[in-house]
């Protein structure tokens, strides 16, 4: 087992890692940018170390820094997090580099499935479903006409390089799609470096299922069941449960065994998720790999029992799973809400800066992610999330119960966050009968 | 002025976090500094010539920790790392140190070596003044933002 790692990133998912290391024994050191100099969660790792001003690119993802940090506090090995530098290949190619052990993938599997054409291309040699697609790189706009008229419209243009709902453009018919090809080449180019484009059928007011895996270093892989993300805005996820409520058993049985095909066939170790779109007629669809944790991984590990990152630490230290699928079994339902530091009210502005007030929920089956606390800053530069409300109950009935429950003890002021819409998701029909898409808060609950 | 006394201002400057006190008392002047890595001096002076007290040096211990925040008494100007690595005070081993105590810098003068990823990085001083102090020493690990030294203005 390492006896040190740095901590390549910030906020809850770093608390998250300083716990697991703590409770393995491995000394933890942060790196932090001035904006979060004062953050508590920092005194809680072993070591701290400055690495540059608030912008992420001086900081979290500023990769000689963080290699410099590594190699004056003398780590074994990084842990990414998510988000960041967490499925940068060019970092775990530094990092391998420099020998120091990246907690995650290896080089080969994180760029095979980092590019999403090579992704589907293997997932296609493992019988994993998928929508109809372009097969490939679209050429040109003549191309992506044909490629229409074939797997029939509507359609998405997706970013090869792309992933996480950025660098999509939807088309309806052939008049639109010309300039949609455009905006996605472009958009494609500046954000990922990368014009290469693919094209989907899209598919209409889908269901977002995802299935947790984690594979050793010795071949052995195991799926931890599914989760449902289906409570998004703006293709960002709000509200996670599992299991994915009114799954017939056998397809969930199917989507699970496709991923840990999918997740064999490229030797993937450590933790990844395979993400797949249901349609109302109970078909799936392969979407993409995330090669990293996910914000979501609380509600698996509530249900499983296992924890993920403990699990991603071990197994980058070369220990072998003691589990088989048989051992895998789940209790329960848990639900997730992301709570961030946006103004429902107001279009959703961020609203970052001092906290004055805080109290947290507790009580049965609560489990509150979070790095956030009285007195605490929360700096404007970084994502919103305050932090993460788990609640695990032996029912769905229950756990929404509960989440109302939870919800309604917080005490977050003046800050203005997202609570009252989760709040609202709650209490919602069509929530409560999990009859949802996708679109559902943009269609139904924010057109007011 | 007594060395219990003496003592409750040490403390006082620990718990606060000082780096240096002058107090007038009657016709007594006392002067405190403390700073990491250098021996904390205690200077007292009579205000007018008088029969006095010998000037002592005290031992005081360093602040806990090097924080990359720390405020500078008012009068000095902090020269500060730009990057996380190794810092090293002089080109080589057998050479004289880039700058001394005393020594005085303009903004383009090398303070120091910040090495990273094998890599020596020349660091410059990005402001002028006299050296006063230096906050770092050899081999040791330094952060972004820590001071690295303290300089007098022009």
């Amino acid at each position: 087992m390492f006896s040190r790692i740095l901590i390549a990133n910030r906020g809850e998912v770093a608390l998250r890692i300083i716990r697991a290391c703590k409770e393995l024994g491995i000394e933890s050191v942060a790196v932090y940018s001035q904006a979060d100099s004062n953050a508590s969660y920092l005194h809680l790792a072993d070591e701290r170390v400055c690495i540059g001003k608030a912008p992420s690119v001086d900081s979290y993802l500023n990769i000689p820094r963080i290699i410099a940090a590594a190699e004056i506090t003398d780590v074994e090995a990084i842990h990414p997090g998510y988000g960041f530098l967490a499925e940068n290949a060019h970092f775990l190619e530094v990092c391998r580099d420099c020998k120091i052990e990246f907690i995650g993938p290896s080089l080969e599997s994180m760029m095979l499935l980092g590019d999403k054409i090579r992704a589907k291309a293997l997932a296609k040699e493992v019988d994993v479903p998928m929508a109809p697609d372009s097969e490939g790189a679209v050429e040109s706009v003549d191309d992506a006409l044909e490629i229409a008229e074939q797997i029939g419209y509507p359609v998405a243009i997706k970013a090869a390089a792309g992933g996480g709902g950025r660098g999509i453009r939807f088309a309806h018919n052939a008049a639109s799609l010309k300039s949609m090809y455009t905006q996605a080449k472009t958009e494609a180019e500046i954000a990922f470096n990368d014009g290469t484009l693919f094209m989907e059928k899209c598919i209409e007011n889908f269901r977002h299922v995802e299935v947790q895996l984690l594979g050793d270093k010795h071949g052995n892989v195991v799926h931890l069941y599914e989760r449902d993300c289906s409570v998004q805005r703006r293709q960002q996820k709000v509200v996670e449960e599992t299991p994915a409520p009114g799954l017939d058993p056998g397809l969930r049985d199917e989507i699970c065994a496709s991923a840990v095909r999918l997740a064999k066939a490229c030797d993937y170790y450590n933790a990844g998720t395979v993400e797949f779109m249901l349609d109302d007629e109970d078909n799936f669809y392969f979407l993409e790999v995330n090669t990293r944790i996910q914000v979501e991984h609380p509600i698996t590990e509530m249900v499983t029992g296992v924890d993920l990152v403990k699990w991603q630490l071990r197994i980058a230290a070369g220990e072998k799973l003691p589990f088989t699928q048989d051992d895998i079994t789940t209790n329960g339902v848990a639900i997730e809400c992301r709570i961030n530091a946006e103004d429902p009210a107001n279009n959703f502005r961020p609203s970052p800066g001092h906290v004055e007030a805080f109290v947290a929920p507790g009580g049965f089956g609560v489990r509150w992610d979070s790095h956030v606390y009285q007195g605490y800053n929360i700096p404007p530069t970084y994502d919103s999330l305050v932090g993460k409300l788990i609640v695990h109950q032996p029912t769905r009935a229950e756990a929404i119960a509960g989440t109302k429950r939870a919800l309604d003890e917080f005490v977050i002021e003046p800050t203005k966050t997202t609570i009252p819409l989760c709040r609202r998701i709650m209490s919602e029909q069509k929530f409560v009968d999990a009859q949802w898409d996708t679109k559902y808060i943009e269609r139904e609950m924010l057109g007011d | 002025m007594d060395i219990k006394e003496i003592k409750r201002l040490v403390k006082l400057m620990i718990d606060n976090d000082l780096t240096e006190m002058n107090i007038v008392d009657g016709d007594q002047k006392i002067s405190l500094k403390r700073g990491p890595g250098e021996q904390g001096r205690v200077v007292m002076e009579p205000a007018v010539v008088q029969s006095a007290p010998v000037a002592q040096a005290i031992q005081l211990p360093a602040p806990s920790e090097p924080v990359a925040a720390e405020e500078s008494p008012s009068s000095l100007i902090d020269v500060t790392s730009p990057m996380v690595g190794t810092f090293y005070g002089s080109p080589s081993p057998d050479t004289d140190a880039f700058v001394s105590v005393g020594d005085t810098i303009s903004d383009s003068t090398v303070v120091c070596i910040v090495e990273a990823m094998k890599v020596m990085n020349e660091i410059k001083a990005e402001c002028s003044g006299r050296v006063a102090e230096i906050c770092a020493t050899d081999a040791q690990p330094v952060e972004f933002g820590q001071v690295l030294f303290r300089l007098t203005p022009d």
